[in-house]
């Protein structure tokens, strides 16, 4: 799993590549909750993600819960069509916010302040 | 195909999926049947890792066995962790529920029920194992009427 992180003006965009499950899920969720500071703005752009277990989903879960505790926002990027469909039925698109593109994701979190 | 023996560890879920993809490939399933099969593979083994063989205070070894027949691809998970029956855990209560009322886990069994066809749990011995079903297209049939 690569996880790459860059600022770029207020937001903090990390770019994950590679599959998430069991084994990779947990050195990402330490990551990215380390980036979860006071009124941050996270954009995880999945587009190198092709694949994702119920442990991405836990990570997902647990950052979501440490950047709205912290008076954050997080979106989604890039997410692959079965992806989707996992958190679809999980009802992880009941309180996530996604885009399809880079662009579309950073200008969501611009325009919140 | 032949069988796969692995020790029961986080990182054998590589070759795990490397094997579940060979045989989704080998069935000529199409894109989104061979991504729910490894998704259910990949749960039921990552469950038995952390449930199955943490509980039983040992490490052991999961072996997966993939058959090919004419109507359908049938994966036989089998490990020597504490009996364990996924078929009979309930499908979970908080999906509707906001994040902050969600529970952090048991999202793996009800997404692997969700994606194959059929999932059937035998105690053998000392062993569970759990048989994976997905259905096969039914040859030129198949895409006259789908076409």
């Amino acid at each position: 799993m690569d996880i790459t992180i860059n600022k770029l003006q207020a937001v903090t965009v990390v770019e994950l590549a590679g599959d998430l499950d069991a084994n990779t899920a947990s050195e990402v969720q330490q990551k990215v909750i380390s980036l979860a500071t006071p009124s941050s703005k996270i954009l995880l752009d999945l587009h190198g993600v092709k694949y994702m277990s119920s442990a991405g989903l836990r990570m997902l879960l647990s950052l979501y819960r440490h950047v709205t505790a912290n008076k954050g926002q997080v979106v989604l990027v890039g997410l692959a069509p079965q992806i989707y469909k996992t958190m679809s039925i999980t009802g992880f698109l009941n309180f996530f916010t996604t885009c399809e593109t880079l662009e579309s994701g950073l200008a969501v979190l611009q325009q919140k302040s | 195909m032949k069988a796969l023996t692995v020790p029961g560890t986080l990182d054998a879920l590589d070759a795990i999926a490397e094997y579940t993809i060979a045989a989704a490939e080998a069935a000529n399933l199409d894109p989104d049947t061979s991504y729910n099969l490894r998704l259910a593979i990949d749960e039921l083994v990552t469950n038995i890792i952390q449930h199955g063989y943490k509980t039983a205070d040992q490490t052991g070894t999961i072996r997966l066995q993939a058959i090919l027949s004419d109507r359908a691809l049938i994966l036989t998970i089998e490990d020597k962790g504490v009996p364990y029956d996924p078929t009979q855990k309930s499908p979970p209560r908080d999906l509707h529920l906001p994040p902050e009322h969600r529970q952090m886990g048991g999202l793996g069994i009800y997404l692997a029920m969700k994606s194959v066809d059929r999932l059937i749990y035998e105690r053998v011995g000392d062993r569970n194992r759990n048989i994976v079903m997905i259905e096969r297209p039914a040859g030129l049939n198949y895409d006259w009427s789908e076409g």
